[in-house]
């Protein structure tokens, strides 16, 4: 598919869980990239990460509650929702399920019983990741691995949620649904990936590498995947506008799964180590001591069962061992043909912005702290 | 010809001795030329191929028959170009005509250049240029055309290089320039050969669909030379390294030299090998595009060197010093592995592009795009050779939600005890037919006791024969008496 035209409104948007990290980076971009749209954000809390565009208005409201929602919808009146909303990983599993599952059922319904064109839904790239294997170019014709198979009950929440949401795509025949699945997302504002390793590097673990450096990893600088998702609700609506004509099978978006990444997959160290040295690190790469996976692995158990005797958790657990020592990309061509889809932000410029960020909050804290 | 330090080399270094005995011993070509049906003149075209080239003589006269005499023909006349182009002791003013109108001269009966400086390595093959216009007279015209448009275009482009006072002075100005330049000298090159191999019908003619697919492979090798030779060329005064690329890490061209800028040569050289290695993929993507096996090898052979030699270019701040090259060992285990297949062929890229990858300095300017471009080279040999089967499962559907296991479960019970019914009625339908069936006999009369009694005599027999023939012959010999 060709670039779409420049479109100055997307609607009437519903962005559930827009003060999220991902949530607001992809009100901040309808801000800037479709001027005329009116923004709603719906959010558990909507203290945070708050937008001072006059067309954005907040609304708290919990996902699991159907009457409150279809409260939000029927002042509101979408004309496209993005579900962004997750717990965080290491939430209860009780927590995954009410709202990955429960909480995306209601909203489906909501939006369905109020005229709502386009729904795109934010799924994760690991929902077809098995235990047992590495995903090397994985496209979205691999298979979901959910239930027994899969060991994180997130995960399976996500997939269970995606398929939901994919099954509802053209019922009633006007309601079109797609999914988007972002792969180690990062930037400014996120909690899991540039945080961690810049602590790492704090404690001075910068020294240390394991496994061979040869595998390949996936990282998606969060504004990218902004772009993914409104180039996903333009097409929804381009889709929407032709109804009752249905692309063709090799052109379609509604029903559909696309992963979203940078497009840039490099060596798992690599990326780390780039972070690094934005973040103030200089150290030679000959001083570094490699660790082979198997004996980063023993070190691993053996810190673990330790630490689990005093109650935490070690700098070496098996599960970062073998994070670090798998392949794990994705082929983006399924997006880049259907959704016109290209990065719009390199993964260098991405670091530098993501830990820029970073070492900015902390100098504020330092200045607060000095006060 | 063979030095103590090279004995010593393969002393420690069995593997790459090895391999220059294999090469050496095994390889056979897919083609031969036969001499014995050359032209005199055509005999001495080879001669000059074998002497102004070392390593493009060898491919070239293992190409099919077809393509052998317009390739060496084309390598010839770009040859007698460059020696032209090269040589500053020719005027400008001379130099300048020559350069546009030698598409004309390959025309010109008889025509020779004396004119070159005596120190101008390949002057011999202009003062008998007569010997190739004679031989390019007899290739089929479709030939003549494609050569005669790529030696116009080089020629002048050359000659725009001549002409600008900026250039001859400051050498190569930005990226762009850089690579309109190679385009002149390179990419036209592999536009040229695409063309001929499309029109003997032995390459996909796609390729010339994708013309960034050709010029890559003639950028691809020439900026690794440009990188290789960057002592050699200060030598002679001249500069390919383009001010956009070195003025980010020196001031001056010449402090790249100095050795107390050592880090900055290697970042500045880092950038120059990105620039090129960001090509790597559509070399491979054109390889694919090649049906003959002859000029899979004339096409394959020199990228492989190229990324070898980018490899030991990498993080080596001996290319400042002197030469880098690889050893003849590796020359010949990469020709080994480069005259086969693409596979082979990814294998040695990949390769080479992890060993890149491993000497990569994080706290270079361009770690993090080298890695990509590492990445992007091994993404794209995964596309086009998965390592990997995808896992059984269709396409997307997915496995199940809880409730809806739940469902299956109940469903699947449902299932196994509706086959139990299908049976039974089977059963019970057969049981009936047959019954009525043999009750109709009996009322017409049929003696069942009869026909019982003799099935089992007839059983017995067949069961008493059968069992005595597996015992010995004898007893069953006294079975036939009774």
């Amino acid at each position: 598919m060709a670039a779409l035209p420049e479109v100055p409104s997307l609607g009437k948007v519903l962005v559930i869980g827009g003060c999220g990290f991902l949530g607001s980076h992809i009100v901040s971009l309808i801000v800037k990239r479709h001027p005329q749209s009116q923004i709603a954000v719906l959010d558990l809390r909507t203290n945070l990460n708050r937008n001072a565009s006059p067309i954005v208005s907040y609304h708290d409201c919990d996902i699991t509650n159907l009457d409150a929602v279809q409260s939000v919808f029927a002042t509101v009146k979408p004309d496209v929702v993005i579900h962004t909303a997750s717990p965080h990983f290491n939430a209860k599993s009780e927590i995954h399920n009410k709202v990955n599952v429960e909480g995306t059922k209601i909203l489906l319904k909501a939006a369905q019983d109020s005229k709502v064109k386009a729904f795109v839904y934010t799924s994760s790239a690991s929902v077809v990741l098995d235990p047992t294997r590495e995903l090397v170019n994985a496209d979205e014709t691999w298979p979901l691995v959910m239930g027994d198979r899969q060991p994180e009950y997130y995960t399976t929440t996500k997939a269970y949620a995606e398929i939901a949401v994919l099954e509802a795509n053209r019922t009633p025949s006007d309601f079109l649904t797609c999914a988007i699945r972002p792969a180690g997302i990062f930037g400014e504002g996120d909690v899991q990936l540039l945080p961690k390793m810049v602590t790492a590097f704090r404690k001075g673990q910068t020294k240390f590498q394991v496994g061979q450096n040869n595998n390949l990893f996936d990282f998606t600088y969060v504004e990218n995947i902004a772009h993914g998702h409104l180039l996903a609700a333009q097409a929804l609506l381009h889709t929407h506008s032709i109804l009752p004509t249905v692309p063709l099978d090799s052109e379609r978006v509604d029903g559909e799964a696309f992963f979203i990444t940078n497009g840039q997959p490099v060596y798992f160290w690599d990326f780390a180590r780039a972070v690094w040295h934005e973040a103030g690190d200089r150290l030679p790469l000959s001083s570094v001591w490699h660790l082979s996976d198997d004996v980063a692995w023993a070190i691993g158990t053996l810190l673990e069962s330790v630490f689990w005797v005093l109650g935490k958790t070690p700098n070496l657990t098996r599960a970062q061992v073998r994070y670090s020592t798998m392949t794990k990309y994705h082929s983006i061509e399924k997006a880049r043909r259907r959704l016109g889809f290209a990065p719009v932000v390199g993964l260098d410029e991405g670091i530098r912005r993501g830990v820029g960020y970073i070492l900015e909050q902390e100098e504020k804290e330092k200045q607060k702290k000095g006060q | 010809m063979v030095s103590a330090s090279s004995v010593g080399y393969y002393l420690f270094h069995p593997q790459e001795l090895r391999s220059i005995i294999q090469w050496k011993v095994w390889h056979n070509p897919v083609h031969e030329r036969d001499e014995t049906k050359e032209s005199e003149t055509l005999q001495r075209c080879f001669h000059f191929l074998d002497l102004t080239s070392r390593s493009f003589s060898a491919v070239i006269k293992e190409l099919h028959p077809d393509l052998l005499v317009p390739v060496a023909l084309f390598y010839l006349v770009l040859r007698g170009l460059d020696t032209i182009e090269d040589d500053m002791t020719i005027p400008l003013e001379k130099k300048e005509p020559i350069l546009r109108n030698f598409q004309d001269l390959l025309e010109k009966d008889g025509w020779t250049f004396t004119e070159n400086g005596p120190n101008e390595k390949d002057r011999q093959l202009l003062v008998e240029f007569n010997v190739v216009i004679e031989e390019f007279k007899k290739i089929k015209p479709e030939y003549k055309v494609i050569i005669k448009d790529i030696t116009k275009r080089m020629g002048n482009g050359m000659a725009d290089y001549a002409n600008n006072a900026e250039h001859n002075i400051n050498g190569v100005n930005t990226i762009k320039d850089y690579e309109l330049y190679c385009h002149y000298v390179a990419g036209l090159v592999g536009e040229g050969c695409t063309r001929l191999f499309v029109e003997a019908g032995l390459a996909n003619p796609v390729l010339l669909k994708r013309p960034e697919l050709m010029e890559s492979m003639g950028q691809f090798l020439q900026q690794v030379n440009i990188i290789r030779d960057i002592k050699e060329d200060i030598d002679d005064k001249r500069r390919f390294w383009p001010k956009e690329i070195w003025s980010k890490h020196v001031a001056k061209f010449e402090d790249l030299f100095e050795p107390e800028n050592k880090e900055k040569a290697l970042a500045c050289s880092s950038e120059m090998i990105l620039t090129c290695l960001n090509r790597a993929d559509d070399c491979l993507y054109y390889l694919a595009g090649l049906k003959e096996q002859s000029v899979f090898n004339f096409c394959a052979i020199p990228q492989s060197m190229a990324i070898a030699t980018l490899d030991v270019c990498f993080q080596n701040h001996d290319i400042f010093k002197k030469n880098v090259k690889i050893t003849k060992g590796q020359a010949c285990q990469l020709m080994l592995e480069s005259s086969q297949n693409l596979k082979l062929v990814c294998d040695v890229f990949q390769r080479f592009t992890r060993s890149i990858h491993k000497k990569n300095n994080p706290h270079d300017p361009n770690f993090l795009k080298i890695s990509i471009a590492c990445g992007k080279i091994e993404q794209f040999i995964e596309s086009i050779f998965p390592s990997q089967k995808k896992p059984e499962g269709a396409a997307g559907v997915p496995v199940m939600t809880a409730e809806e296991a739940a469902k299956k479960k109940a469903e699947e019970q449902e299932a196994k005890w509706d086959m139990i019914y299908m049976i039974m009625a089977v059963v019970i339908t057969l049981v009936v037919i047959t019954s009525s069936m043999l009750f109709v006999a009996w009322l017409a009369g049929a003696r069942f006791d009869l026909a019982f009694g003799q099935a089992k005599q007839q059983l017995g027999e067949l069961f008493g024969s059968g069992s005595d023939a597996k015992n010995t012959i004898a007893p069953s010999s006294d079975h036939s008496e009774l």
